[in-house]
Parts: structure tokens; sequence; C-alpha cells
């Protein structure tokens, strides 16, 4: 028997550019497939691990499998992955990207080739996996668990922080050290299997292109700001896109160059996303619901339009000493300074830097309510957002709600639930208007 | 009073001794994980008392500050401290040993804090520069839990906290081999009720009990029980008898377990080196532990190999039938571990039974089902 | 020598009596209900009744399903996963996988070329993949639960159910049907979840045939055909899928017989006294 035609998962876009994200995306895959067929090397690469240019300095093209999760919930392409690895005995509570991950996975080894209509063409197999332990254990379990589906080597990295109530000035140094030899390791096996040396200047010339793309993204979200929103948070979570995959190219800096421009262009003109903007909403935190995009213009929808985001642009732009002179220690010393950015202030206020930073938000974007959103199979970003929740209660008294899903499996994916949930917040955003 | 009583006591009225302790003046230090080195805390002349879980309490204040989908065992732990369980520890010391525990730290910290509060950030990975982080953590350590107990560290008292916690890693290891017989000297429950009992006394009273009860096991009479398939645990957490128990009354001998209430934090010694602390470093940095993992690996075949010889060896020595994963749900480390593990061990025809649960005893039925039906299969 | 097994189940208790030749000399099934103690004895006495027996004359009786323990007229218990795995290989010589759909849980069943169980896997937290979930459905579009099967097959294209949450399901079949989707083509979606779900789960023991169906889903005709879309080939039915553990606790006495086992304590033909 056939299944009827679905409904679209995606979202109405604010910006232009964020539209063009979708040619950045299959780019990813396609660059992957060309590297193979041009003896290239291609590296199974997990996102936010501080590693970007380290890698697009040895010329190793990334896979990012975590993406790949996400465009195939986009696509609602991903219940045979899923499937497929809890046939293998993953649990179906287990992070669901590495689920999917796994599953294609396995599904390519049994068909010796890649599944058939795989989304953007599938992922070749990679000649390496890097892991890290950057934001949760499944990065480099993961990795450790798809050895049995094929003879990639795998490299992993600690990425390591110090909790917010540790005295920043006395483990400083041991943490640079050690995310420093972290990161040597992590070359020195590149250099192994590429059979080339890093080229410092090359890193040197990366690291400066990342960061550039990281300062333009950041100057981009100072723009939105502006009343009414310019972009909104649908389109966050396509552009990310340039500086989660592609850091360390021009690419994402032109990418971020030209968004600037039409964000900017937007804010002056007074250009908003819906014509009549009522409420200002902020995603407090939890990965986007890939499954379901449009939620965002259901919001707004009642004229809520989410304006800013705690989510993958974690990090404003840091200064290293300039007494830094080799790039390796200029990336452990960036990767401390991003990772701790509010501690300090968190320990003289609220003792949470996720809630220092969402006031700040609230504040400089006129926010009028927060929304979360729990993902039953993702802990890391999920875990403590009640907490932040019940913090940022003690300073400000605005609504706030979470919505439960999982980011990608649709089984945990309430329709009738959420819209329920998102009336009621709305008429508390109106009740306050009114109000006030 | 015999040690077998003296076991029951001690594993019912948890806490009971912790508290008389407190009252003579003792800084009661409170940590979870195999990860904390307690010849620290003992060294510091202070309590070392391994926070548990308790099965029959439902997890009712938690969800106003901890989401549900986290590790059933250490919402558990944070729901008794909410309801003032814990209300008798000077110290709370929790690890980067998961995300759960990570991540739950600043919660606990800000909704129930102890006079001392501190995470240690034990790296994942296991290379020698791991180990010196690892080191530069544990002397943070030391320096916060000398700032605020207004003692230092002495050397020569940390050394004597290694020999002591050795000497009872011998005896624990005494005891297990015990249960090489068939059938087994000691039962699984005896021993769950002896390695919980264990978490809430000073190491020296740990030993006086295992030497003691070591001798009554010696001395009594030999059941004249019947042969039944000899078990391995694999898991993390288990600080209660029910789910051994029920192994054992469905017919089976539970004779040897990888848990980190079990072999897992007492198996290895920890080498009396001339700076102890680099001694301790090396040795609780290699605990072995689905949470941690080698740099690299290269050939999937060796990496098994590397990571679970130490239960081939297990299951041989202690002539092993089959196996029980107990993995406790939504913890992503040993859900992505529990295929690999299962693998290697089919590998050596064992068969395995891997068990997703929720560290509740409500579940028991349940759980009889599947654990009959494996033994009936296994027959 | 007659042997007899009692299958106590969570909504039904069913008796299969069967002399050594495994002709079946009477069967029954009955409602457990909540006073389980008394009515199980009633079921047993009806069938011990419907074959001219009495209760000494059996040789072994054992007791299985979730209402096992302490049967004070069972020699032995034994779970029904090892019970439904000698039942269907006596139905079915060829079987190889069993799938099991009650009506609290479902359960997957790898034998072995001899017959013996070499793997198995179960669910039972969670209702839907059991028949407690087309129940619920059933009741929300007011349909009889023993017309979902025939009236599903009456849908030319079905309509997907993502959530496996019972309750989140009953709200996505409210939206659906409002949006204008028929009846038919609904039931044929959930049947396709719940087959989904189902043979997933047995995919962890890898599939082989000869696939048998067995427990209360093996009578709604939609769901059994949603499971051979989901297998891939063809499965087997037996012809009293209630029956099956029971007839399999009753071949199991003969074993232990012939193992030479007796039956180790005294048997009382009173009510059975508690559940785990």
């Amino acid at each position: 028997m056939e299944e009827k035609e679905q409904a679209k998962t995606t979202a109405n876009k604010g910006t232009e550019a964020a539209r063009q994200i979708r040619s950045l995306v299959k780019n990813i895959y396609k660059s992957a497939h060309e590297a193979k067929a041009a003896g290239k090397k291609v590296a199974y690469f997990m996102v936010g691990s501080q590693y970007d240019e380290i890698v697009r300095a040895m010329d190793i093209v990334p896979l990012p499998t975590e993406n790949y999760a996400g465009l195939c919930a986009a696509k609602r392409d991903m219940d045979r992955f899923l499937l497929k690895a809890e046939e293998d005995g993953y649990s179906q509570v287990l992070c669901s990207y590495a689920r999917i991950g796994l599953g294609f996975d396995s599904l390519r080894k049994e068909m010796g080739g890649i599944p058939e209509n795989s989304p953007d063409g599938g992922m070749p197999l990679p000649d390496m996996m890097l892991g890290s332990s950057a934001a949760c254990d499944p990065r480099f379990k993961w990795y450790q668990a798809t050895a049995r589906y094929m003879e990639a080597p795998t490299y992993s990295i600690d990425i390591v922080a110090p909790p917010a109530d540790d005295n920043l000035q006395e483990v400083r140094d041991y943490y640079i050290k050690y995310q420093k030899d972290q990161l040597q390791g992590l070359i020195a096996f590149l250099e192994a299997q590429t059979g080339k040396k890093m080229d410092k200047e090359r890193l040197w010339e990366t690291i400066r292109l990342g960061d550039k793309a990281w300062q333009l993204w950041y100057d981009i979200d100072r723009l939105r700001v502006a009343a009414p929103s310019p972009m909104p948070s649908q389109d966050h979570f396509s552009v990310m896109v340039a500086a989660y995959y592609y850091s360390g190219t021009q690419i994402a800096v032109d990418f971020y160059q030209r968004l600037y421009e039409e964000v900017k262009y937007k804010a002056e003109n007074k250009i908003g996303v819906i014509p009549d903007e009522k409420y200002r909403v902020l995603y407090g935190g939890g990965l986007p619901p890939w499954h379901t995009l449009w939620i965002f213009n259901y919001f707004e929808s009642f004229g809520a339009v989410c304006v800013i985001e705690n989510m993958y642009r974690g990090y404003d732009p840091v200064e290293v000493p300039a007494h830094v002179q080799d790039p390796v220690e200029y990336l452990a010393w960036r990767t401390f300074l991003r990772l701790t950015q509010r501690h300090e202030q968190a320990r003289a206020r609220s003792g949470s830097p996720a809630v220092e930073r969402l006031l700040e938000m609230i504040r400089d974007y006129a926010i009028d309510g927060v929304v979360f959103h729990a993902c039953r199979s993702c802990r890391a970003n999920t875990i403590g957002q009640v907490h932040t929740k019940n913090i940022l209660g003690k300073f400000t008294n605005i609504p706030m709600i979470q919505l439960v899903s999982d980011m990608v499996d649709l089984r945990d994916y309430s329709e009738a639930q959420w819209k329920a949930q998102i009336t009621a917040f709305i008429e508390a955003l109106a009740g306050r208007r009114t109000a006030a | 009073m015999t040690a077998s009583a003296q076991l029951d006591i001690l594993y019912e009225q948890r806490g009971k001794r912790a508290k008389e302790l407190r009252k003579t003046g003792k800084k009661v230090i409170g940590y979870f994980c195999c990860f904390v080195p307690e010849e620290i805390i003992t060294a510091l002349d202070m309590v070392p008392y391994r926070i548990q879980g308790s099965q029959s309490d439902p997890i009712d204040q938690a969800d106003a500050s901890l989401e549900p989908m986290t590790c059933p065992f250490a919402r558990s732990c944070y729901n008794m401290a909410l309801k003032g369980d814990y209300d008798f520890l000077d110290g709370l010391v929790a690890t980067h040993s998961c995300d759960t525990i990570e991540r739950m730290y600043p919660i606990w910290l800000h909704n129930k804090p102890s006079p001392f509060n501190h995470l240690i950030n034990v790296p994942h990975m296991t290379g020698p520069s791991s180990a010196e982080f690892y080191r530069q953590e544990l002397i943070y350590f030391i320096k916060k839990l000398e700032e605020w107990s207004g003692r230092k560290l002495d050397q020569e008292k940390l050394r004597d906290a290694i020999k002591l916690s050795n000497e009872r890693r011998a005896l624990l290891r005494g005891l297990y081999e015990l249960r090489k017989a068939d059938p087994p000297l000691v039962s699984g429950t005896e021993i769950t009720k002896m390695l919980v009992a264990g978490m809430g006394i000073p190491t020296a009273e740990h030993i006086d009990l295992i030497q003691k009860f070591s001798a009554e096991v010696k001395e009594r009479p030999r059941s004249g029980q019947q042969k039944w398939p000899r078990l391995f645990i694999w898991g993390n957490e288990i600080d209660d008898i029910a789910f051994i128990k029920l192994i054992e009354e469905s017919g089976a001998h539970v004779v040897m377990d990888d848990l980190c209430t079990g072999s897992r934090f007492f198996w290895e010694d920890v080498p009396e080196t001339p700076d102890p602390l680099e001694g301790i470093a090396v040795r609780y940095i290699r605990t072995h532990c689905p949470r941690s993992i080698d740099l690299q690996i290269t050939d999937r075949r060796k990496d098994l190999e590397n990571r679970y010889a130490y239960i081939k060896q297990y299951v041989q020595e202690w002539g092993v039938h089959g196996a029980v994963f107990y993995i406790v749900r939504y913890c992503d480390t040993c859900e992505l571990e529990g295929p690999d593990l299962r693998e290697y061990l089919n590998g050596m025809k064992l068969p395995v039974l891997m068990i997703e649960d929720d560290y509740s005893v409500s579940t028991i039925g349940q759980l009889r089902t599947r654990i009959q039906a494996f033994l009936e299969m296994i027959a | 020598m007659p042997f007899a097994g009692i299958d106590i189940g969570s909504t039904m208790t069913k008796v299969v009596i069967v002399d050594r030749d495994e002709t079946v000399l009477s069967a029954i099934i009955g409602p457990t209900g909540v006073e389980h103690r008394h009515l199980a004895l009633k079921v047993m006495q009806e069938a011990i009744a419907q074959s001219n027996l009495t209760i000494g004359q059996i040789d072994f009786i054992v007791a299985t399903g979730y209402g096992r323990i302490n049967v004070p007229f069972a020699d032995k218990q034994v779970t029904e996963i090892t019970c439904h795995a000698r039942g269907i290989r006596a139905l079915f010589p060829a079987a190889r996988i069993i799938i099991d759909i009650g009506g609290q849980d479902s359960k997957g069943i790898k034998l072995d070329s001899e017959g013996k169980v070499a793997n198995f896997i179960m669910n039972d937290k969670c209702a839907a993949g059991t028949g407690r979930f087309l129940e619920v459905i059933a009741e929300t579009l007011g349909v009889p639960l023993a017309d979902m099967g025939k009236i599903s097959l009456t849908a030319k294209e079905y309509v997907k159910i993502s959530n496996t949450c019972t309750v989140f399901a009953e709200h996505e079949v409210t939206s659906r049907l409002a949006e204008g989707a028929k009846i038919p083509e609904i039931i044929a979606g959930l049947h396709q979840s719940i087959a989904g779900r189902v043979v997933n789960m047995v995919r962890h023991l890898g599939i082989e045939k000869e696939v048998v169906v067995t427990g209360g889903g093996a009578k709604n005709i939609g769901l059994v055909k949603a499971i051979e879309d989901k297998v891939g080939s063809p499965v087997l039915v037996p012809p009293e899928p209630f029956l099956t553990g029971a007839l399999g606790a009753a071949l199991l006495g003969r074993s232990f017989i012939d193992r030479g086992l007796t039956p180790d304590h005294e048997r009382r033909l009173e009510s059975v006294t508690f559940f785990q």
C-alpha cells in the first residue's frame, strides 16, 4: 500500500542570503564526492570542535555527519536510517543524529554503496573520522561505534572548559596547555594520514578567515537589535552553515559579507520579516526542530517573530593575547576564551553563563518572551533548560515556554500539543501587552 | 554481631555511620563516580561518601529543576538531595564523568549546595597529556579542599591512604576469588551489600568488615546448592540488591561484574610512586569506563581487544556462561558501547541479554520475564 | 498421559490439555479479569471437565504468561517466550521467527534449526506496538476493534501516523480526520505504524523464514498484511493465535517428564494466590 503525500517541513526565510544556504549545503556533499574522486582526503567531522581551521589547512574535506542527519530530517527521509540503527541494537533514546549516521553507514555497508535516493547524494566513505568531546559524549563514542561499518581510522580530541564555579585564573594555564596538546595530537594524526606536514602559515591564514567569518556573524547579529526584526531565527538555523561547515574558507567570509549588507539594508530601512511585528521572541536554547522548521512561520502568523537565539553562534568574538605567536596555541587560547566568555560575570551574578547571555539578549533585543526546545535524545542541549528558566525567572518575568520533541526523530513530536502551547504563549504575551 | 548482620545494617541504613562520624566532628564528603580518588579525602582526615540513589523512592521533586530525559540514577540522587536526604554531607564532589552529571552539577549546586562543592573535570581521552591534565585538576581539587577545610594535605598521609585503599582493593579481590568456586561461596547479592556498605564508611572500617566477613564465609558450610548458570553483569551503578536478587532467585549465580559500583572501582591498585599524586592520576585515568576513549583507533579488531580483553579474562577465570548488560535508559555512553561489547562477547560464544531499564523497582516484573527467558534459553 | 498448559495473560487465560501424541484434548479461553485468582482456577476446571479428566490424572502442568508465578496447581512455570516457541514449532516446524502481538506487549522470538529459542526481544514498556494502541484508537474512531482489520483493507492508501506515544497518536488521528482523511486510510496507517515498530524490533534478531505471527494481533487481517509488507514476504498465522502459549506450555510438560523431572511440589486445585 502506498503512503499518502506529506506536508512540507521547511520554513519561509526572511533573508535572500538564507535562501542561498541550500546550495552551500548541497556543496558540502558534492565537494566530498568530488574529493574522493580526485583522491583527496575526506573526514567525518563534528561541528563546533574548534578544529575546523586545522582540517581546512590540511586540505581535508569535512563531512559533517550531524548536519547530514539534520538534512535527512528536513527532507523527512530519516526513518530508514533510524530504523536500521535500532535494528542493529542502538537504543531509541540515543542521540538521533548518531542513530541516523549509524543507520546510514550500516545501510551503506549492507548495500555495498550509497542507499538509493539518499538526500543530496548521500555521504561517501570517509578516509578518517575526527571525533571530539566538545559539547557532548556521543561525539566521540559515535565514531568509535561507526568503526564496525567501515575501515577508516578514528582520532578524537578533548575540548575542555572549566565549570562555571572554577576560578579561571587558577586553572587557565593548564587548560590551555592541555588544549594545545590535544590539538597538536590531531595535527600529528592528520599529517600521518595525508603524508603532508602542516604549513603554519596556511594555518594562520585559515584561522584569520575563520575569525573573520565569526566576527561578521557577530556583527550581523548586532544589527538584529533593530525593530522590526530584519532577520528571524529560522534564517539563523540556515546561515550557521557557513560558520559551522566552512570556517577557515573564503566562502564563509563572502557569505556573511553578503548577509551583513542585506541585514544592514533592512535594518536601516525598517524592512521587517513580517509587516506587522507585534512580539519579539528569543529562542533561548535547544537544537532546532529540523523536522518542522515551519513552526517559526506559525509563530509569525500571530505576529511573533523569533528575533535572536542563544544557539549556534554560541560565543562572541574573543581577543587572544598578542604574545601568542604559535597558531596552535592561538587556537587553544581561543577555545578557552570562547568557552569561558561569561564565566566571571556568572560568578558575580546569576551563577549561570547561559542566563547571563540570555539576560543581555533580552535587554538588547527588547524581548517579550522566550522559547526553549527540549529534545528527547539530546542531553547536551536539553539538560539545564528548566534550570535556566528558573534562574532567568528571578531576573525577569517575561513569559517562557519549553516545547518538547526531538531534533530529528518525528516520533516524539506532537503538532497538536505544540500548537496549543504556542497559542497559550501568545495569549500570555498579548496579556502583558494590554496590561502594560 | 556477625559480619553478615553488620552488612545488612550498613546496607539498609545508609548514611547512619557517616552521620555518627559527623557528630564526632568529622567532615563527610559526598562524591560520584570511580574517578574521584577517595584517598585524597581520607588523607585529609575526612570521610568519603559515595552518593547513591534510591530505587524505591519515586522521583517527585527533581522535575521542577531537572529534565526527565536524564540518567535516572543521577536524577534519583538529586531527588534525594532535594528531599534533604543528603543534608548530612559537608561536601559534594562531582566529576565530568558524563553529560548528565556534568550538567546536573550546577543545578544541584544551585538548589542544594553543600558547604563544599567542586566538579573535577576528568578528561575523556586517556593519553599522556590527558593524564597530566587530570593530575592538574586533582591539584586544583586538593587546593580547593585545603582552602575550605583549613587543612594541608600531608604527602605521608596520602601515601598511607593509598596503602590503605590498596589493602581494601586486595581484600575485595580476595572476596571475588571466592566466587570462582562452583557454586560460588559468596552470592552476588551479598557482594552488592558489601560494596554498598563500603560506600558510606571509612576505608579502615570497610577493611575490618571485609576481613570478618571473608573469615565467616570460609567457615560456613558449603550449601550443597545446585549448579546453576553462572552470569557476568556489565553496567554502571547498581546500588540496590533488587536486580541481582531477581537473577539469583530465578536460578542463576551472579559470579562476576564490570560495574562502576563493582570491580571497576577497585580492581587495580594505585602504584606507590614517590609522588603519590602521580600514581593516583595514572591509575584513576585508566579506569575501564565507556566514557573514556583512546585517542586513536586504527584497527577495530585491535580496538575491541584493547577495550575488552580484561572482560575476556573475567569470563574465562570465573567460568561464565552468559552476560547480562544492565544499561540505564538515557545513558548515551553505554547505549553506544553495548552493541560493541555484545559483538565481542558473542564472538567468544557467550550469550548476552541486553537490558535497558529505568533504575526503579517498578519494572521488576518485566525484568523477571526477560531474565527467566534468558536462563531458559542458555540452559 | 495427558499434559496441561495454562497461559495466564493480562486479558485472557488459556488452557490447553494434550495427550502424549500431542492431540489436543481440550482448549479453553476465558477472560482473566481483575479477579484473576478465581478465574484462572475456573478456566482450569472447565478445561479438565471438558476433557473428562481429574486434576490428578494430568502428568504435568506448566504455567506461563504474566500470571504464571505461584500457581498452586502448576508443577513448573516457564516464560511465554519459551512456551510460544514450543507451541509454534509444533504447528509450523519450519518456523524461525515468531512475532507475538499481545494486548499489552509484543515480542520477537528467534528459533534455531532445532526449534530452541536462540534469541528474543520484548517491548513491554510502551503501549504503541501492542493491542492496547489499537484499542485506544478504535475507540477514538468509534469503530469496533474486531472490524479494524477488514475496514483497513478497503483503503487504497494509508495516512502516515508518526507518533508512537498512544496519547499523541490520538491527537494526530483527530487532526488527520479534521483535515479530511478517511477512516480506512487512518486505520491502515495505524497498522503500518504498529507493524513498523514491531518488525523493526524483531529485526534485531535477524529475520529468517518462516515468519509466524501470533497473539491477539494475528487476528487482525489488516495488521498481518502490514507486517507482511514490512517483512517483505508472506507470514504464517496459526489457526488459534491465542492458544499457542498454552499449547507450548503443555508440550513442555511432556519434555520435562521425558527428562525425568517430576512435579516438585504438591499440587493444589485452589485459587491462584498472587502474581509477582
